[in-house]
């Protein structure tokens, strides 16, 4: 009995090792593939429950270019196409005529990836800029059901796009029989992103309020959304929108804060910093921000100037207003803000458009504003309105289209009207915020941030509460401010998002199935010629063929 | 390139072995027992290589052909024929012909180079998706390894097991045992050193274990004569 529990007690521990083998051995797999990318996947997003972008993030299918013999099944296929061979119609016609696809991959040229690409000059900047939107445009708006992801071109890449394109100018697609590259994302279902939230920063700075005076003083408000959204939210960086618009905002909040520092210089007016969210959504977080104020701050306000896209323009910015120019106050503005755009030598332009109340669309962002009666304007470069999801950071949006030259005139002219109009210096030409003063707009520090932003992706839903950028705009708004509040907020319920923004491709080369079939022929027949081959020079040849020979039957022995 | 690919590189890999056992009279004679201890005497030596090595060699930054060290792996190569003489002459065998006892241990010796070097990458990297001529390269490297394990063995017990032999022939029995026995360090040398690729590597391999495997046999008959 005794001898038996032990041997049983080996057996089972034989047992466990063998097990923890096989399962070793099951999980050992290796990343083998011929090139390993990263991949950024289309935006996938529900409006009012219609589904857009793409609806699939896992692939598993064979690599065609678009090259591909005509009238090929592209069911269970990839098409990869480099921007530079792109052909819109082609892609739009696959897209609206809902023609079987089963995968696409963009590959945009490596200059404007903004880890590797660097600040190389973009080759051809207007007409890559203008295909990109035009690309753009057709994704966000499209339903897509197969996956679509975006990715920068690299040697590996290049070498893999080209042997494909050979296999296919030879009228072999891959599929499984013929070999080829094999492209294999390995991700989960996308999943909805819960309760997306949106965060507005304000930033308030107290101006001096007088001994003996009750009255609440009138507060001017400066105002930037800092969210982006593009086709591809993993490279949404948003330099231009609205990335320039931050970097100012926070310039001229620093320039304020060191005139206000000082009570001698502090002005009669309040003025409140707002860096808002949600700014592609209607400017959702401007109307959450807005409805959340007191009613008596509401009113204090004497104006708000909105800023959206002020970084790469030449000589000519635009003043977006809702109420009519003849309007005093309005008028007040522009004349403000054209005196000092004399000297500095550009122009300023007044553009009037009226606002809709039934209308959900906001195209500015000062229309919040004007719709709870707050004079307001929007000063930017864009001439005319952009329309829903266009204009909000996307694919060519990156640190190479962006100038801060023109951040900085900007920073000064928006500075300089602010001060005339607080100080009263309205007609007199004094300059508070000359070069070499120590007032002057600082270089360095609008590039740092610009940097910054242009290597942050800032698509709201996909920022959480706490999010470390976010936490950042809020510490370099306290430096520069009294008193900063942050304020959280769900998305309005219209829009529903899902996750997966970004994976990493896995470019294998196989061989046919044909070709491991051949192989198994030629190795068995060569096992039995060897099989043969010794048994003729070690038995004999009688000993081959008596192999094959039946052993004589009984019936002859017996008879 | 999925379990196909991997059955096909194994069969290339370990079939010439079973192959050989049942084609030759070796399985009528059932040295199965010696070709088993054969193996376990391979892996005591695998073993003492590997501490030999880990503790005498240096690795080098490089991948080029460092003269002293390939040296000291040549001589600690000859551990390799120090276990072949221990298989061949300690152990003890039953009664079987010394013709059949070479190409048992040979056999068994092969079997055991090629498990233990080619089984592990086999598994692991065969399996995967991606596609690479390496596992069949590997395999015709083991069919080479075979021939030449035998040819050894063959030579190994010409020169302890076979008293008496022409004496013209010894130099020769030597110089041919020697040149097999130094194989690996001219394998690594071509590798390394000339920089020659696998594929012409395993060529070569494959065309010098037949020579020597045709020198040897000519050399087993010439000695088997006397005492026919």
């Amino acid at each position: 009995m005794a001898t038996s529990k032990k041997s049983s007690e080996l057996l089972e521990s034989m047992y466990s090792v063998i097990a923890l083998l096989f399962i070793l051995v099951a999980c050992v797999e290796l990343c083998d593939a011929a090139a390993a990318v990263d991949v950024y996947r289309l935006i996938q997003y529900d409006m009012s429950g219609s589904p857009f972008g793409s609806r699939f993030a896992a692939l598993n299918h064979h690599a065609a270019s678009s090259r591909f013999p005509p009238g090929a099944d592209l069911s269970r296929t990839v098409l990869i196409i480099p921007l530079r061979e792109l052909n819109i119609t082609f892609v739009r016609e696959y897209i609206t005529q809902k023609k079987p696809l089963g995968g696409l991959l963009f590959l945009l040229p490596e200059v404007l990836s903004f880890k590797h690409g660097g600040n190389k000059q973009v080759p051809e900047k207007e007409k890559m800029k203008k295909l990109l939107a035009e690309l753009e445009r057709l994704l966000v708006h499209s339903n897509i059901p197969y996956p679509v992801y975006f990715a920068f071109e690299n040697d590996e890449i290049d070498t893999v796009l080209a042997d494909i394109k050979k296999n296919d100018a030879m009228g072999q697609p891959a599929t499984a029989t013929t070999g080829g590259y094999k492209l294999v994302i390995p991700t989960a279902e996308p999943k909805k992103v819960a309760s997306p939230t949106i965060t507005n920063i304000q930033g308030w700075l107290s101006g001096l309020k007088a001994d003996g005076d009750a009255n609440q003083l009138p507060t001017i408000a400066i105002v930037a959304s800092y969210d982006t959204f593009g086709a591809a939210p993993a490279l949404s960086v948003g330099s231009d929108s609205n990335g320039s618009g931050i970097v100012a905002l926070l310039e001229i909040a620093r320039l304020f804060s060191l005139l206000y520092s000082n009570p001698k210089t502090r002005g009669r007016y309040n003025l409140l910093f707002g860096l808002t969210s949600g700014g592609p959504y209607n400017y959702n977080g401007t109307q959450k921000w807005l409805r959340s104020f007191d009613q008596r701050l509401r009113e204090s306000i004497d104006y708000a100037i909105c800023l959206n896209s002020i970084g790469s323009w030449d000589n000519e910015l635009w003043i977006h207003v809702s109420k009519p120019p003849e309007n005093a106050y309005i008028k007040q503005i522009f004349e403000g803000f054209s005196n000092v755009a004399e000297e500095l030598d550009l122009k300023v332009g007044l553009k009037h458009k009226k606002i809709n109340i039934s209308n959900p669309r906001v195209a500015w962002e000062h229309e919040q504003f004007s719709r709870l009666r707050v004079t307001a304007a929007t000063l930017s470069e864009l001439s005319v309105a952009p329309e829903l999801f266009e204009g909000t950071g996307g694919l060519f949006d990156g640190r190479q289209y962006v100038n801060e030259t023109a951040i900085i005139r900007g920073v000064k002219l928006i500075a300089e009207s602010l001060a005339r109009h607080i100080y009263g210096h309205q007609g007199k030409n004094v300059q508070l915020f000359a070069d070499e003063s120590s007032l002057a707009v600082n270089p360095a520090y609008i590039r740092s941030w610009l940097d910054l932003l242009s290597q942050t992706p800032r698509v709201a839903p996909f920022l959480s509460k706490n999010d470390p950028f976010v936490m950042a705009l809020k510490k370099e708004l306290a430096d520069h401010a009294d008193e900063v509040n942050v304020q959280h907020e769900n998305l309005e319920g219209i829009f529903t998002f899902y996750d997966s923004t970004s994976a990493r491709l896995n470019i294998h080369q196989v061989a046919s199935v044909t070709f491991d079939l051949l192989l198994l022929l030629v190795l068995g027949s060569y096992l039995i010629v060897l099989f043969c081959f010794l048994v003729i020079t070690t038995r004999g040849v009688d000993e081959l063929i008596s192999l094959f020979r039946r052993p004589p039957s009984r019936k002859v022995k017996t008879a | 390139m999925t379990m196909f690919h991997f059955f096909n590189c194994a069969i290339l890999t370990f079939g010439p072995h079973a192959v050989y056992y049942s084609a030759t009279p070796l399985s009528e004679y059932d040295t199965l027992g010696t070709s088993v201890k054969a193996a376990l005497v391979y892996l005591g030596t695998a073993l003492v290589k590997l501490v030999c090595l880990a503790t005498f060699l240096q690795v080098s930054e490089n991948d080029g052909f460092d003269p002293y060290q390939e040296l000291l792996k040549a001589l600690i190569g000859f551990i390799d024929v120090a276990g072949l003489f221990f298989a061949l002459t300690q152990l003890t065998h039953r009664n079987i012909s010394q013709n059949h006892k070479f190409q048992a241990v040979g056999l068994g010796w092969a079997f055991a180079d090629s498990v233990l070097h080619r089984l592990a990458p086999l598994w692991v990297g065969a399996r995967g998706l991606e596609f690479t001529w390496d596992y069949i390269l590997q395999g015709l490297e083991a069919n080479a390894n075979l021939v030449l394990s035998i040819s050894l063995a063959a030579l190994g017990s010409l020169i302890w097991l076979r008293k008496n032999k022409p004496k013209t022939l010894i130099p020769i029995i030597y110089a041919c045992a020697g040149i097999v026995a130094t194989m690996p360090s001219i394998t690594s040398y071509l590798r390394r050193g000339l920089e020659w690729h696998f594929p012409k590597v395993v060529g070569f391999e494959l065309f010098t274990s037949l020579v020597m495997a045709f020198i040897s046999w000519q050399l087993f008959s010439a000695c088997q004569r006397p005492s026919a």
